[in-house]
């Protein structure tokens, strides 16, 4: 099958007019570590890789704006902007590989999403090309901007179904001067959601709020139920947490690679593994606690993902975000759709309506 | 016109008391807060949105141009009916349905006065984030449809950022729901497309919104300063030092005398900048931040530095700043106010711009902006009685925006586009992403009848159908 590499953005959006032009179903991609998730993905008759747009573009410290390549690994760009104390915390699984324009047409997300966000809210501008062979621009360099329609919403999270990223801008972060890592334990997820509940609605401000149950706090060497706090500040602050958290063990930030590669070790060991996203509101989160496969979850956000070890286990709640190595088992990806999905269907059609980007890629349905 | 046959169908939706149609009641609906008019035909007072649907139908069904309308306090002519038409107002659906603390959700519907959320959930310590400066009496749906802003954006996110969920009506007149109180539902992010579409994609009928807990600790700051230049070092001496205020506000030494007339805020009338600095976390971390901004200020030659003693002296800084508008209503006759957003560093710059534009043109602007982000608010006053005075301001606006664009930055940060820049949306964009906006806009509203003649330059706003030649309404 036909590679390429198309390494400035024009040069992507040419790639795509061409493919588009002579009718190839086209299979787009960054670093391609996440060909387990949407699918089931259809046939496709070339392959387009962004894994060459790696270039910075602009980066003004002191506005608190960067705007890199979509190819650019993640890793890369926050190493970049670790040299002046700024992130983009996205921390996605694949965290060593994952380019910028996967991590965001995959809408991955990590654990500080509670304080942070996720993609839709760090993200500020984007030029993406299209099969006509455009390239689109949308927001800008500048943190507030609501000039024109904000199609970088629809991209991130569209699994390159509807166009390709090829510049990505975001709004930075500053690190904050420490952090630290807390764990609490508990016996039941009762307990657990109790402590989440304290948490969240007191004064505290934590970045990240993890639950996991006992069958995934194994995986990462720990026990029981287990709240896993990550919280920024000064040292005064940092004690602050150390106090009310009680009975928290203070943990290395360490735990948090565990947490976010989570995903891919379970996959590497499971061929035929899947694992499933639930959303629910913060109430609504007992039942996937308490399941035995083992469950991470955002406490503070009400998404968690069960890790199935193959199909049996799996109940249809939520979509099956990640699937077997063999893309078997993919049917009921995405059980209930309601009756937004004609308007995304409408909005596909109007990209891609021979329908030839990244087919099958939203669970089957787009 | 609304042809008889329409009207009577209107009224058998909403009822003799749900329309407004004589001329000096439409009047009062033919501008928001920018200097833009056109008059409706008629606006419509739906309670639901069944009847918001219906209303729809309606329109199609005669081929009426329609609009909705949140309080009118928009400030670039976004719900103003430029082809005339049906408004339709959401005015009676104003209910807060759900607050829902345990799962730091309320579900609103459009008409709910921003300020109102939080009011409702304050007592439980909760907030709603985004705060414009007019969220005493603007809408949320009219929030959703512009993506308001406001001062604490900074730290927490503009609309966008809190909007989890939407009921909306599509211009076919069919209802279709995107998210909800859940976060990650699968699927495209239609919620975040069609925030801050301006109300030319989709009516907003219920809205899911994201509640924030209140900070353990405020500290409010005043700094002053005999040097704007000073003022704007100073925000960027701020993110230098990665100190993170929830708020930073600037007030020109022109502006902060209008203020200081209008409200008694405690104002310098004698300097020549203010920046009003909120900080908000825990207590540890807020009184370490006030130290390092109080060095910031002194770096950069602050002559003062004030730190509210009270929730009541709090308060009254920020009246000054909220209720600036209308101090300015007190001394000129007409302003004009622009929303261009620069990169933090192009902040003093910009003021230097800003002040050769005024002179150049013969014409008193002052500013008062969301300095820590960028999004400036030059107020441009005139004579709306001299003849030629509102060119002139509308010309020297234009000349504001090309220099924000020059530097990297945008038309708007938070006013949105509407009638008044979309002309200038052809500097900022290239055609082919202009085109891919009217292809947007087309593919939801391919007659062209919700709310035209907005955001995109005219000519390209509607593809297939021409609407009819728009009228250039505005006799001021």
């Amino acid at each position: 099958m036909e590679i390429l590499h198309p390494d400035t953005p024009a040069g992507l959006a040419e790639a795509l007019a061409a493919a588009g032009a002579a009718r190839q179903r086209i299979r787009l991609g960054g670093a391609f570590t996440k060909n387990r998730m949407g699918g089931p993905v259809g046939p496709a008759d070339a392959v387009v890789s962004t894994d060459r747009l790696t270039r910075v573009l602009q980066y003004e410290p002191k506005d608190l704006t960067i705007s890199v390549e979509a190819g650019l690994r993640v890793a890369e760009l926050n190493r970049v902007l670790a040299e002046n104390r700024q992130m983009v915390p996205l921390d996605p699984p694949f965290g060593a590989q994952a380019t910028v324009g996967g991590v965001l047409a995959a809408n991955c997300t990590g654990p500080r999403r509670r304080l942070y966000g996720t993609g839709r809210d760090l993200v500020i501008g984007m030029k993406f090309a299209t099969l006509r062979g455009e390239l689109i621009q949308t927001g800008g360099m500048v943190v507030k901007n609501v000039a024109g329609l904000d199609m970088g919403k629809l991209l991130v999270g569209s699994f390159g179904t509807l166009a390709a990223m090829a510049v990505v801008n975001f709004k930075l972060i500053p690190m904050p001067p420490e952090t630290g890592t807390f764990a609490q334990r508990f016996e039941t997820a009762v307990d657990l959601l109790e402590a989440r509940d304290r948490l969240v609605r007191g004064v505290l401000q934590p970045a990240a709020v993890d639950l996991l149950n006992p069958a995934a706090a194994r995986r990462v060497g720990l026990d029981g139920f287990v709240l896993l706090v990550q919280a920024g500040g000064n040292r005064a602050v940092m004690a602050r947490y150390a106090s009310e958290l009680t009975r928290a063990e203070a943990l290395d930030d360490g735990i948090w690679e565990r947490v976010r590669e989570f995903t891919p070790e379970f996959l590497g060991e499971h061929a035929s593994g899947m694992v499933e996203r639930r959303w629910s509101t913060l109430e609504g989160m007992r039942a996937v606690m308490e399941l035995k496969e083992p469950v991470v979850a955002r406490g503070g956000n009400g998404v968690a993902w069960v890790y199935h070890a193959n199909g049996e286990t799996y109940r249809g709640a939520g979509v099956m975000e990640w699937g077997p190595e063999d893309g078997t088992g993919r049917a009921a990806g995405w059980p209930e759709p309601g009756a937004e999905l004609d308007v995304m269907r409408r909005i596909k059609n109007m990209f891609d309506p021979a329908g030839l980007l990244n087919a099958g890629r939203l669970y089957g349905r787009i | 016109m609304i042809p008889a046959a329409a009207h009577q169908e209107v009224l058998a939706v909403v009822g003799p008391r749900g329309v407004l149609d004589r001329p000096e009641d439409l009047t009062l609906y033919e501008y928001d807060g920018s200097v833009d008019k056109a008059r409706p035909d008629m606006v419509a007072f739906p309670r639901s949105t069944e009847e918001v649907a219906a209303l729809v139908r309606i329109a199609n069904k005669y081929h009426l141009p329609f609009v909705g309308r949140g309080a009118g306090t928009g400030l670039s002519g976004g719900m103003v009916a430029r082809a005339g038409g049906l408004m339709i107002s959401f005015a009676r659906m104003n209910r807060i349905l759900e607050i829902d603390l345990p799962n730091e959700r309320v579900v609103v519907q459009p008409g709910v006065v921003n300020l109102d959320v939080t009011l409702a959930v304050q007592g439980d310590g909760y907030f709603y984030a985004p705060d414009p400066s007019s969220q005493r009496a603007c809408t949320i749906g009219g929030n959703v449809s512009e993506n308001a802003g406001g001062p604490h954006t900074l730290a927490y996110g503009v609309t966008t950022n809190h909007v989890l969920g939407l009921e909306v009506v599509l211009p076919d007149g069919s209802i279709v729901t995107t998210g909800g109180k859940e976060t990650d539902q699968p699927g495209y992010d239609l919620t975040g497309l069609f925030t801050g579409n301006e109300g030319t994609m989709v009516l907003v009928t219920k809205v899911w919104l994201r509640l924030m807990r209140a900070p353990e600790m405020v500290k409010t700051i005043l700094a002053i300063y005999n040097s704007a230049e000073d003022a704007g070092r100073t925000v960027q001496e701020i993110t230098a030092r990665a100190i993170t205020p929830v708020a930073v506000e600037m007030l020109d030494g022109l502006m902060l005398r209008m203020v200081e007339e209008a409200t008694g805020a405690g104002y310098p009338l004698d300097a020549a900048a203010v920046l009003l600095i909120e900080l908000e976390g825990l207590k540890e971390a807020v009184e370490e931040q006030v130290e390092q901004i109080r060095q910031c200020c002194a770096a950069c030659n602050a002559r003062e530095f004030r730190i509210a003693r009270s929730a009541e002296e709090r308060d009254l800084l920020w009246k000054g700043r909220k209720n600036a508008f209308g101090a300015v209503g007190r001394v000129a006759s007409a302003y004009y106010v622009q929303d261009g957003v620069v990169p933090r560093t192009q902040i003093a710059g910009t003021l230097r711009v800003i002040g050769e534009v005024a002179d150049r043109h013969g014409l008193k602007i002052s500013n008062i902006f969301h300095a820590g982000d960028g999004n400036m608010h030059p107020i441009i006053m005139f004579d709306k009685h001299k003849p030629g005075d509102l060119e002139r301001a509308q010309r020297a606006g234009e000349e504001i925006l090309e220099h924000c664009i020059r530097v990297g930055g945008s038309i708007t940060g938070e006013h949105g586009v509407g009638m008044e820049k979309n002309e200038m949306m052809g500097h900022l964009f290239d055609e082919a992403s202009l085109a891919m906006i009217g292809r947007f806009k087309n593919l939801f509203d391919p007659e062209c009848r919700l709310n035209p003649g907005k955001v995109l330059p005219l000519g390209k706003g509607c593809m297939e159908i021409r609407q009819r030649p728009l009228s250039a309404a505005s006799e001021i």
